[in-house]
């Protein structure tokens, strides 16, 4: 049953594990031909990416003019568990997000892996990565979701500790390993315990079985298998109290990988939080809202004030981008508890503050992703130039290295929120879904912790922007000179991305416009 | 109801491994314990799709699947083992904590 729609979704998912499976037989031939082999491998695994990249653009387009695809897998179809593929909007832009930040982190490690062996791995691994993500964004049911969320996972422990030959990755990889494992496992008893209770894994089935057991009222025990989801996805998604391992594997990965993780793996757990709640539960009848609320507001605070504390460039980073994901997971919950509280009482309103609140987390999504994708690939650039990650060590190095340092400095404006940036916008759209209700105050309690975080996290965007750009190079940064050119490429690309998108988000507010309808109508 | 039975049971499984992944000192018992976790969510997802005698195909598939991915996670585990042990000459879990803050 291999007809054309099933033809268009599996395309993406077959490049990019056929990229995998060929990469160490390309890196043998290379071998042969020549001793070394070259940057045979690279230029594969970087090509991979790309062809990817156009196939999910010709499904984007299918998509946006006729509707979600979905294909039904033959073994299980519909009437028997329903696994299957769905493929909607929102599941193409975040798919395009992961392999867009793939590809130029595979661009990046063509110069930046140089000095490490096992290439072949590394790109197998990567393409791996990106394989399992794009499965867990078309995934239409439980099993194909979890096996996918399962291919990114070892991938990614794989990746953290890939210089094995050094102490702090084998550590932090182990601590990953651990606590990730476990979420995974959290979710997969929360899975089971929904197939025991409706017999089904297909999400949409599911969701006819939740909304006829909730018809007279939610009993209470269906919280526990909220609880089970937020908890289990709230580790990779790296929400204080879960986020202990993230600042510790972050920093010990290759940059590039750093990049990854940090860009887009930890939004692959909030795709995952949002994707499963607003589908399974209906916002109306369940009030998980406060909930998210309750650990948004947690996880900015935390965040922010430890990232204060550090001296060390690529945790601070890390720090920064568990507090991102504090603004995300916030605008996800004013969604749900604008549903839950105030649909009763006024459709309409709730229905266009949800939308409101959901299109900001999703934008920014795509802003972190940028953003962080490119400090991180920066901060490599500065460790790759001087060997260190200490800032005060750092001082300056950004006047030696100008386009890199003035591609820094961009971004932070753009995570502090600094018009006309493009991190502007989605704090903005979020900061108005929590005010556009008079006189709730969960919700204005809400917008003054994200205000004063947005405030708070300047405050240190600043001060390391300065430490960076402003002081005189001494020591270790005063030798530094400009990056090779295939590591600055990537980062000029990023950063004229996101001027592009602040200065004109038009485009980007009528996609996130979709999205959030994709997101919020279920299926 | 035999399946509530297997239910209880794979409830009580996961206390005991999330015990032994929590206060155990020696990596090796904490991979162990993730391994214990691993099996008490198979036999959960088996235990939910069984009804009378017959399991439902998909939980089982799901439980294989399952059994494949715990092998591998377990696999990288061990490796990541005997790469501490190289390094600090033991698989004590108290050793690694230089990554704090």
């Amino acid at each position: 049953m291999v007809n054309d729609q099933a033809w268009m979704v599996l395309t993406p998912l077959a490049t990019l594990l056929g990229a995998a499976m060929l990469t160490p037989i390309v890196a043998s031939a290379a071998r042969r031909a020549r001793p070394g082999g070259g940057k045979a491998v690279d230029v594969f695994a970087v090509l991979g990416f790309t062809v990817t990249l156009y196939t999910l653009y010709r499904l984007y387009l299918r998509v946006y003019y006729s509707g979600p695809v979905s294909v039904a897998l033959d073994p299980y179809l519909p009437v028997n568990g329903g696994v299957e593929l769905h493929v909607d909007m929102l599941s193409v832009y975040m798919a395009m997000i992961f392999c867009g930040i793939g590809l130029l982190a595979s661009i990046y490690s063509v110069r930046y892996m140089e000095g490490d062996t096992g290439h072949e791995y590394y790109y197998l691994l990567l393409l791996t990565l990106v394989a399992g993500m794009v499965g867990v964004a078309f995934a239409g049911d439980f099993f194909n979701l979890f096996v996918s969320w399962e291919l990114m996972c070892i991938s990614s422990y794989a990746l953290v500790s890939f210089r094995k030959y050094r102490w702090e990755p084998i550590e932090a990889g182990f601590k990953y390993l651990m606590m990730s494992s476990l979420g995974s496992l959290t979710i997969l008893y929360g899975i089971s315990l929904l197939y025991g209770l409706t017999g089904t894994v297909n999400f949409r089935l599911i969701r006819v079985g939740l909304d006829s057991i909730a018809e007279a009222g939610v009993p209470s025990p269906l919280y526990i298998l909220v609880a089970l989801i937020i908890v289990g996805f709230g580790v990779t998604a790296s929400m204080v109290p879960f986020h202990t391992w993230l600042p510790d594997a972050h920093p010990a990965a290759p940059s590039p990988i750093s990049a990854m993780l940090s860009g887009v793996v930890i939004k692959t757990g909030v795709y995952g939080l949002g994707r499963s709640l607003f589908t399974l539960f209906n916002p109306v009848a369940f009030d998980y809202g406060t909930a998210i609320l309750i650990f948004a507001a947690l996880t900015m605070t935390v965040a922010n004030f430890v990232a204060l504390l550090q001296r060390d460039i690529k945790r601070l980073l890390a720090y920064s981008s568990i507090a991102n994901i504090g603004y995300i997971t916030a605008g996800l919950g004013i969604a749900a508890y604008a549903l839950s509280h105030y649909y009763p009482v006024d459709p309409g309103l709730a229905l266009k503050v949800a939308l409101l609140g959901a299109s900001g987390a999703l934008f920014h999504i795509f802003n972190h992703a940028v953003g962080k994708g490119f400090l991180f690939l920066c901060s490599g650039c500065f460790v790759h130039e001087t060997g260190t990650r200490d800032i005060s060590q750092l001082e300056g190095v950004g006047r030696r290295m100008f386009l890199t340092g003035t591609s820094f400095t961009l971004g932070l404006f753009s995570l502090a929120g600094v018009p006309p940036l493009s991190g502007f916008w989605s704090k903005l759209f979020i900061i108005l879904a929590g005010l556009s209700i008079a006189g709730d105050t969960a919700l204005y309690t809400i917008t003054a912790i994200l205000i004063f975080n947005s405030v708070l996290s300047a405050a240190y965007y600043l001060w390391l922007m300065q430490r960076i750009m402003l002081r005189k190079p001494s020591g270790l940064a005063a030798e530094a000179v400009e990056a090779p050119g295939a590591m600055v490429i990537p980062v000029i690309i990023l950063a004229a991305v996101s001027l592009l998108v602040g200065l004109a988000p038009g485009g980007m507010i009528t996609l996130m416009e979709y999205v959030s309808k994709a997101l919020m109508g279920g299926w | 109801m035999a399946s509530t039975a297997y239910f209880a049971a794979s409830m009580v499984l996961v206390l005991i491994g999330l015990y032994a992944l929590l206060t155990s000192r020696n990596m090796l018992r904490a991979v162990i314990g993730l391994e214990v976790i691993t099996s008490a969510v198979n036999l959960n997802i088996l235990a939910m799709g069984s009804s009378g005698g017959t399991v439902d195909p998909l939980a089982q598939s799901m439980a294989f699947t399952s059994i494949v991915i715990g092998a591998a996670v377990a696999a990288l585990a061990l490796s990541l083992v005997i790469y501490a042990y190289r390094h600090y000459g033991s698989i004590d879990l108290r050793r690694l904590r230089r990554l704090r803050w």
